[in-house]
């Protein structure tokens, strides 16, 4: 790649070795990030945010797994926007208050190209069934920790469990869930 | 044969759901990625279950409240009642749209011309209080009469949050279409022969301008309008509001846009004109985060999503295929 727009050579161009890994894996690490930030659009931020840094980093940082030095950089990217995020919120909401956000009527209608209220109410009606289909346990964990927002230590303090069991009963309602809601 | 493929896509279940939950409790370890990273990489199936997995892990977040409230209602006694508030939300959020505000009249009408230059962003307060952001190498102009609120744009993109007023409605004039507002918050760009609208907050309809052909579509959040000028058609398709409004804050989010599109939206920003000659790497569909800080930053980020060569000639950069790209 040859770039003359840039007076200088580019300090690092895709051939630094850390850089052809990450392309090699940018698909793993969106998922990494959509599963850990919740949001696959902000998995596609991160993702590119963690290029910057790899691609600014100070190289005399090598490592011996190349593969778990990424992964640790793209911990450290989440735990930054995690900090960020607070702010960005705050910021947001002071926004919305001053920018009058009155709705628009419904004086004109042509044509709606798709009614979405009632596949949600189709789709909602969906994820309670297969909820209220799950056994006991593997229901009330998932109740807990999914729809409540309770830690794993606090769901399993709230059911007797140990940690490691509201996981495996986490993890079980969610295989069952994608076996029914899944593609 | 069938039933030892059944019992591999049930363990492949199995281990995409307890990644997906590993994973979003948030203390993963160094290992821990490395071994997820090897997992993912060793079948396109694995990766496949894990998006299935997540995908249903996210639409109960996102619903969490929802699911909750009609749970806890299945299991009392005076269900019937209750379950019917929470099923009709939808409906009532939609009565609730039709709100009426009178704004008062506003003096005789004059035009304001608003221009920013390449690279340049800019807010704007309109005498209603509406607002509008400029992206770069935009041009606008604003006229406020007693029936209606109009804006021609020109050329380039902008955000309008406009103020509710019945009376008049907002039109926005782009090309051969018109967006008319009651009150919302909406994208519309219109650059090289293309119209698209996206829309945020509230409803926008999109009609032809007096003289051109086509249908008139009413967009809600989450739609964007896609029409090229001098046809009669359009295309409509769910977008992420947020991804659309993102130059905003510097940051253009594309999901498989052919590269002349994000091409067009970069030369908004830069003064140096970037040029493609070759139609199928035009064409190529993109799909990344661009942040904006530099030309050649922008380009080389770019080179990682696309693979091209950037030359100089005379005045322009002009976008070739890597050569190197093609050999093995």
């Amino acid at each position: 790649m040859s770039l003359v727009t840039d007076p200088k050579p580019p300090r690092r161009g895709p051939t630094d070795p850390l850089l052809e890994i990450y392309l090699e894996r940018r698909a793993n690490l969106v998922r990494f990030f959509a599963a850990r930030s919740g949001s696959t659009a902000a998995a596609e931020d991160l993702a590119q945010e963690l290029y910057v840094k790899l691609a600014t980093r100070d190289q005399a940082v090598t490592a011996e797994n190349p593969v778990a030095l990424i992964y640790r950089i793209a911990t450290n990217v989440m735990l930054d926007r995690a900090r960020g995020e607070a702010r960005a919120v705050a910021r947001d909401a002071a926004w919305r208050r001053v920018a009058h956000a009155s709705e628009g009527g419904e004086d004109v209608a042509d044509e709606a190209p798709a009614d979405e209220a009632v596949a949600s109410r189709q789709r909602l009606r969906q994820l309670v069934d297969a909820v209220g289909d799950l056994p006991p346990q593997m229901q009330r964990a998932f109740r807990l920790h999914k729809l409540e927002g309770r830690s794993h230590a606090e769901t399993a303090q709230a059911m007797g469990l140990s940690v490691k069991s509201v996981e495996k009963h986490i993890s079980a309602a969610l295989k069952a869930l994608t076996a029914k809601l899944g593609r | 044969m069938i039933k030892v493929w059944r019992n591999d896509d049930d363990a492949r279940r199995e281990d995409a759901a307890a990644w997906v939950v590993r994973l979003e409790a948030g203390d993963l370890g160094e290992a821990e990625a490395v071994a997820f990273d090897a997992w993912l990489s060793a079948s396109a199936e694995n990766a496949a279950a894990f998006d299935d997995a997540l995908a249903v892990s996210q639409a109960y977040a996102a619903a969490a409240g929802p699911v909750a409230r009609e749970l806890s209602e299945r299991r009392a006694p005076a269900a019937p009642v209750g379950r019917r508030a929470v099923i009709g939300v939808g409906a009532v959020a939609a009565a609730a749209a039709i709100a009426v505000l009178v704004a008062p009249q506003l003096a005789g009408p004059q035009t304001e011309t608003y221009v920013t230059a390449k690279g340049e962003r800019r807010t704007v307060q309109l005498a209603d209080g509406s607002m509008v952001d400029l992206n770069g190498g935009t041009r606008l102009s604003v006229r406020f009469g007693r029936e209606a609120r109009h804006v021609v744009l020109a050329e380039g993109q902008a955000v309008f949050d406009v103020t509710h007023d019945a009376r008049r409605p907002f039109l926005v004039a782009a090309g051969d279409r018109t967006v008319r507002v009651v009150g919302t918050q909406f994208d519309v760009r219109r650059l090289g022969g293309k119209v698209s609208v996206t829309v945020a907050r509230g409803a926008v309809e999109v009609r032809p301008a007096q003289g051109a052909t086509g249908k008139a579509y009413r967009l809600h959040p989450g739609q964007k309008l896609d029409h090229v000028e001098g046809e009669s058609g359009a295309r409509i398709a769910a977008a992420e509001p947020s991804e659309i409004l993102g130059w905003r804050s510097g940051r253009l989010v594309y999901r498989q846009q052919p590269l002349s599109e994000v091409i067009a939206d970069l030369n908004q920003q830069f003064a140096t004109p970037i040029r493609i000659e070759d139609a199928d790497l035009a064409a190529t569909p993109i799909s990344g985060v661009l942040v904006l800080d530099d030309q050649s930053a922008v380009i080389r980020r770019l080179a990682l999503l696309v693979p091209i060569q950037a030359v100089r000639s005379g005045p322009d950069v002009i976008l070739r295929r890597d050569a190197a790209s093609d050999r093995p």
